[in-house]
């Protein structure tokens, strides 16, 4: 790197790394080389256009109400997958999450935790739920099991990030009157952490309900078991239906699961509108 | 201090401690509902801890079997593993050179035009809230098996990503040098070009490598409905219950993401 002189008049010149060039040039070859290697016909995209909108058309100019009723209760037993599936989720990694924070338990403990939820993060959703159901069977509680252990890999993490981050006054103030490690926990850690946390495990029931709906493609029940049947069969003014009802329900859930947020953590149902 | 206590009245509050506020009936009303949702939630689901442990006992195969990945397989999954890499990465190029313009589209510091503003929103938020598989397994329907619909799912999944993260940071920009273009005659889209999208360019980067991330994981399963990648492998060994050969897969893509998720943060570090 050269060091620029400064100059009143002349602009700075722009620092260049050859690290960066490099990296820049190597991400283009790969981008490059994907798009070459692929095995696509690219001609196929010309009549998409056309086939979207037929298909478009198809689907939801008139979606087909009639099996609203099913379609509602299919959505319900989605979304009570997704809940069962985040309460197990906390009441597991809400623990481990502690042991898995430093200064809140030994390191020799810290160190596996962390790596079992980097692995669990690492896996998707319906992997982990293929493996759980060709141990357990196809049923809706399998699904909320496989959400369960899902959650606990982004719970876990989160969790001991906030338990990590949390200002350390308090911690110190506990320890300082003599508090042991649950006075610690419950006094000088949880008070401080327990708005984020909270809210990330509103968020993980976000994540989960979305997440419930892929569960019934692969035949855990739900809103996505009755997605895929109806995909199959070409029923397109039903899966117009379905993905209105996916769509709705899932925005409905965001909006409430929000609200709840906002009262966690700003104490008002409605966002406060921030000035930056 | 010299002065005593009794004279005046004022520091008197100050040393009491104040008292908590209770909220202990909304807090119980809050339990009380939070129980019976998820009671009812737990009878919808059928929660059935005796038939999971029957279960368990005639499990035990599978389970043997998961633990032993058949590695012979792995020459055959390499096609497979190759289309997944490229599913991911060419969904993150087109996914993120579509999403910057309608990024600007979507934020109201960009866009100056309510109804044009709404509008964009409204389709993102439509399109965010459609997970990925569903758009998979419509778009295998309507352009067929294989990558295409696969790259597609993965487009539409990352523009509602990257214009949701890239338009709130365009909010929170500030909007100063904005200004000065407007003011000195430069139409939106020029002042945009030339205040805003400098600055928003090194969280552009790193939420399109976050979503790098997100396609692998991603692109590994949306092959379950038949939109290519290691996805379709696992459907096909999983209907004919070969054990071995999933526990491979699945070890292939915890490598896979675990490696390439380092390499993201990595040239995260390096590059934004």
């Amino acid at each position: 790197m050269t060091v620029q002189q400064p100059h009143p008049t002349a602009r700075p010149v722009k620092p260049t790394s050859k690290l960066r060039t490099t990296l820049w040039l190597l991400v283009s070859l790969v981008v490059v080389a994907a798009f070459w290697s692929v095995d696509i016909k690219w001609s196929a995209l010309a009549d998409f256009p056309a086939q979207l909108i037929k298909y478009v058309g198809l689907m939801l100019f008139p979606p087909d109400w009639s099996k609203f009723g099913e379609a509602f209760m299919a959505t319900i037993l989605s979304v009570q997958m997704a809940w069962i599936g985040t309460v197990l989720g906390i009441i597991i990694s809400f623990p481990l999450s502690f042991l898995a924070s430093k200064g809140l338990a030994p390191r020799a403990v810290n160190a596996p935790l962390r790596f079992i939820f980097a692995v669990i993060r690492a896996v998707p959703e319906v992997v982990i739920a293929i493996l759980i159901l060709s141990v357990t069977g196809l049923t809706p509680f399998t699904g909320a099991l496989a959400l369960a252990v899902g959650s606990i890999g982004t719970l876990g993490k989160w969790g001991y990030e906030a338990f990590e981050g949390v200002d350390p006054g308090p911690k110190e103030a506990v320890r300082s009157t003599g508090g042991g490690t649950l006075a610690l926990i419950r006094w000088g850690v949880w008070p401080s952490a327990a708005p984020e946390v909270l809210s990330f495990w509103l968020y993980r029931f976000e994540i989960n309900v979305r997440a419930s709906a892929i569960l019934g493609l692969i035949g855990a029940g739900g809103i996505g078991k009755m997605l895929q049947d109806n995909v199959q069969f070409r029923n397109w003014d039903a899966v117009g239906m379905l993905l209105i009802v996916v769509v709705v329900v899932t925005m409905v859930i965001d909006q409430i699961s929000g609200a709840v947020r906002n009262k966690l953590i700003h104490g008002t149902w409605r966002a406060p509108r921030l000035a930056s | 201090m010299s002065t005593s206590v009794t004279s005046s009245p004022q520091p008197q509050p100050k040393t009491q401690r104040p008292t908590k506020p209770r909220h202990g009936a909304k807090s119980l009303a809050a339990v009380v509902l939070l129980v019976a949702i998820t009671i009812w939630a737990g009878i919808g689901v059928q929660v059935d801890l005796p038939a999971i442990a029957a279960n368990w006992r005639n499990a035990t195969t599978n389970i043997i079997q998961l633990l032993q990945p058949d590695y012979g397989f792995f020459p055959k999954t390499i096609p497979a593993l190759l289309e997944t890499l490229q599913m991911a990465v060419i969904a993150t190029v087109i996914g993120s050179a579509l999403s910057l313009p309608l990024a600007f589209l979507a934020s109201r510091a960009t866009n100056p035009r309510p109804k044009l503003l709404a509008g964009v929103r409204f389709v993102m938020n439509m399109i965010r809230s459609v997970p990925d598989i569903l758009f998979a397994s419509i778009l295998v329907a309507v352009v067929g098996v294989g990558a295409l619909s696969g790259i597609m799912a993965l487009v539409l999944f990352n523009v509602g990503i990257i214009v949701k993260l890239v338009s709130e940071s365009l909010d929170g920009e500030d909007a100063g040098a904005q200004e000065a273009a407007l003011a000195a005659g430069a139409s939106w889209p020029k002042a945009n070009r030339a205040a805003m999208l400098p600055q928003i360019l090194p969280s552009f980067a790193s939420q399109v490598l976050y979503t790098f991330e997100l396609n692998i994981r991603a692109s590994t399963v949306i092959g379950l409905v038949g939109a290519g990648g290691l996805g379709i492998l696992i459907d096909n060994v999983r209907s004919f219950f070969r054990y071995h050969e999933l526990s491979l897969i699945i070890l292939e893509i915890l490598v896979l993401v675990l490696v390439l998720e380092s390499l993201s943060a990595w040239l995260r570090k390096k590059l934004v």
